[in-house]
């Protein structure tokens, strides 16, 4: 079931499923939005944490656009996920606040990505802008403050890349 | 789950409301209040409601508020959240919008959302009016 998904979400080259539930009984909120991929790049690069997702009819407003609350809820991860990875955190960072301007819309079968900056880590906060775009067309621009709790906290939940179903399909 | 007295659910909800619903509103004194109970497909893997979930439901009530406030359809330009507190999976969660000022093509908009013991996000965003021609097939 999880390649015919790959199949209809043609994720670019590189992209892999997160799977945000593994070992988990019930999915969710970031399972449950839709299928969601993660790229990593070379390191210090724009590109070594990319975030994508295919819009779907049931991630959209009753105009045929990509939901804002899709938007921000992919924004959010982006900052709090590919903020702490870009940072070297393995923990559950939650979200202070965020800012967020829609500048342009996405509409279905687009392929959107979302990339992070690190703009300030402190010892207790995060903070990162963050773009959601679609090609070259910035959609949505993002800024966020996050927590880094004390201590270990807790790990990032189950997310991890599903890389054995990526080999599986590729062969 | 029973849903508090007043409320009636927006049945007419689709796609991205519709596939993380169903959401609820009240009408009262001209004011909307919208309602959601949580469930396990809102949480994070905290286990509390997903930052993004809760987001989405101040954005909705807020556009409302413009709707319900002076008459226009609006859609978001731009939206700062504060996260005051968890929201509780379970727990019967409200949002709500005013209008603190507007013009002919933008308004102002304060939000907030909140459940039964404490504060959970607070909002701040403007919404570009759309015209008063545009028709508009469903609204959710």
């Amino acid at each position: 079931m999880q390649q015919e998904v790959l199949a209809e979400d043609r994720p670019p080259q590189g992209f892999i499923r997160i799977d945000f539930d593994r070992d988990r009984r019930q999915t969710t909120f970031n399972g449950h939005i839709g299928t969601l991929y993660a790229k990593r790049g070379e390191k210090g690069t724009a590109d070594e944490f990319v975030l994508g997702f295919r819009v779907h009819p049931h991630m959209c407003n009753p105009a045929g656009g990509l939901h804002g609350g899709m938007m921000m809820t992919v924004a959010d991860l982006v900052g709090t996920m590919g903020g702490g990875t870009l940072v070297g955190l393995r923990k559950f960072l939650p979200t202070v606040s965020m800012t967020f301007d829609f500048v342009a819309p996405a509409k279905v079968g687009d392929w959107v990505e979302g990339r992070c900056e690190v703009v300030r880590q402190t010892r207790s906060l995060l903070f990162t802008s963050i773009y959601l775009t679609v090609g070259e067309q910035k959609i949505v621009r993002a800024s966020q403050v996050a927590k880094i709790p004390t201590g270990d906290g807790q790990a990032f939940g189950k997310a991890r890349l599903a890389r054995e179903e990526h080999a599986a399909a590729r062969s | 789950m029973a849903i508090p007295p007043g409320f009636r659910e927006l049945t007419e909800a689709m796609g991205f409301a519709a596939a993380n619903g169903p959401w609820f509103e009240k009408i009262e004194d001209g004011r909307a209040i919208r309602g959601f109970r949580p469930g396990p497909q809102h949480a994070n893997a905290l286990g509390i409601v997903h930052g993004g979930m809760l987001a989405a439901f101040l954005d909705s009530a807020m556009g409302t508020a413009v709707f319900h406030g002076i008459g226009r359809r609006a859609v978001t330009l731009k939206l700062s959240i504060d996260y005051l507190g968890p929201g509780r999976v379970g727990d019967w969660l409200q949002a709500e919008g005013q209008v603190i000022a507007h013009d002919e093509n933008v308004a102002q908009v304060r939000g907030r959302l909140y459940g039964p013991r404490h504060d959970v996000l607070a909002g701040l965003g403007v919404f570009s009016l759309l015209s008063r021609k545009r028709v508009i097939r469903t609204r959710s």
